[in-house]
């Protein structure tokens, strides 16, 4: 069962991956179209920082009173196309789930690129891109309470141990794959939506107890795959321009 | 019109994702006393017991064997045939010592017989997984894991001899006691 849904995900994600290649395509189509018209004005590109937070996070930390978490991003534009990104956060959840209840905090780093597929057109700076990151997380698990699990019922359902043991020290690494887009709705000002899909790289594990939760990778299910996304508000801070080089197309004319 | 058709695919991409919080079946939860009865005139014979009434100490109704006789009230629910027997621990993390009372033949008022069997044990706690939560293992103890004691009627024990196969009952593959009657 779970396998089918780990798998029914991936397949899932893969599609929505693929409707951003398609999104890219129709825009590279446009804008081709439109560099023909005016290729005379030459193209200048802005380069710079861009930090922001996570809002989404940020209000979870408001109405779900098991939950804290704030996550900064950042990112800097390499090339045209290329941008080292960075997430940094911390994190601190309790879940209830029917048989445990911990309380997982910690902070983490993911460091990485963006790539953008989008092309866009004069003066604009959106982004529709997919990324790689390398997450490390290093964080503590507290065992509020759990249940032990008895199939025979003879002596009656299993009261709740409330236990409260600590487990400090803990750390895991993984990769995550990246999509979203990042949108300027005011000047210098930006909204993005991005959906993560994570791997497990390394997993330090504490004994008799399991790393149920891990801050930035998320939830952990039984795959070493976990799933996240983010809401994020970024302001940009323009440090120099750039003129993109007008696409060589002498060949072509050379051709006719 | 792309962006609902973005939103729709974001929310097919985790449709995927239902709660997996359901304790597999299969998964080695809290093992239960696996004993084996033997003929105690040929030691290396499997035999069966007749009748086999088996109640705790401090429970209420003695252990249901037959779970599909009906109705609830018929007292055949209550009795073991056979020679491989398992029996539950208390599963309280705190607990050292389990009672049992055994009534061989405990349909035939005549050859009724009672005997106690008091497991003593300390207890470990074991994590499974984030469905199942935790099991208890138990380790038996190592000068007294199993007394045996006749009823207060004193009809003589039934029970003529007790193996410790194992003290340490980790899963139900092996068989931990063996009874000689």
């Amino acid at each position: 069962m779970k396998k089918q849904h780990t798998l029914k995900f991936i397949f899932s994600f893969l599609l929505v991956l693929s409707s951003f290649i398609g999104q890219s395509q129709v825009e590279n189509s446009t804008a081709t179209t439109s560099t023909k018209t005016d290729t005379i004005v030459p193209k200048t590109e802005r380069y710079g920082l861009r930090f922001g937070v996570d809002l989404f996070k940020l209000t979870r930390s408001f109405y779900e009173k098991d939950y804290r978490g704030l996550e900064l991003v950042g990112d800097y534009r390499l090339t045209r196309k290329h941008y080292i990104a960075v997430e940094l956060g911390n994190e601190n959840k309790t879940v209830d789930d029917d048989r445990i209840n911990f309380t997982t905090q910690g902070t983490y780093l993911k460091a990485g690129f963006d790539y953008n597929a989008y092309e866009n057109w004069l003066g604009m700076q959106n982004m529709i891109y997919v990324g790689l990151r390398y997450g490390l997380s290093s964080f503590s698990q507290e065992r509020n309470s759990y249940r032990i699990y008895n199939s025979n019922p003879y002596f009656g359902e299993e009261p709740i141990v409330v236990d409260g043991e600590k487990f400090s020290g803990l750390s895991a690494q993984w990769i995550e794959v990246v999509a979203g887009v990042k949108v300027e709705v005011f000047s210098n000002l930006y909204v993005g939506f991005s959906l993560r899909l994570n791997r497990i790289v390394s997993n330090n594990q504490p004994d008799n107890f399991e790393n149920l939760y891990i801050p930035g990778f998320n939830r952990t299910y039984n795959g070493d795959f976990g799933v996240g996304f983010n809401y994020t508000v970024s302001y940009f801070l323009p440090l120099y321009k750039s003129t993109v080089k007008a696409k060589v197309k002498p060949k072509k004319r050379n051709s006719f | 019109m792309k962006k609902i058709f973005l939103l729709v695919l974001f929310a097919v991409a985790f449709s995927g994702c239902e709660k997996d919080d359901i304790c597999d079946s299969t998964a080695s939860t809290t093992p239960q006393v696996v004993i084996e009865f033997y003929d105690n005139t040929q030691q290396s014979v499997l035999k069966n017991v007749v009748n086999l009434k088996v109640q705790a100490d401090g429970v209420s109704e003695p252990i249901v064997f037959n779970p599909t006789l009906a109705p609830i009230t018929n007292p055949e629910r209550f009795l073991f045939n056979g020679n491989k027997l398992l029996l539950p621990l208390e599963t309280d993390v705190t607990s050292t010592s389990t009672k049992y009372s055994l009534i061989l033949n405990s349909t035939l008022p005549a050859s009724t017989n009672e005997d106690f069997l008091e497991f003593n044990y300390t207890t470990n706690t074991v994590y499974i997984s984030r469905a199942c939560g935790y099991k208890i293992t138990y380790d038996l103890d190592e000068t007294n894991p199993v007394v045996k004691t006749d009823s207060a009627t004193l009809d003589g024990e039934w029970i003529q001899n007790i193996d410790i196969e194992t003290t340490n009952i980790d899963d139900e593959k092996t068989t931990h006691i063996k009874i000689y009657f």
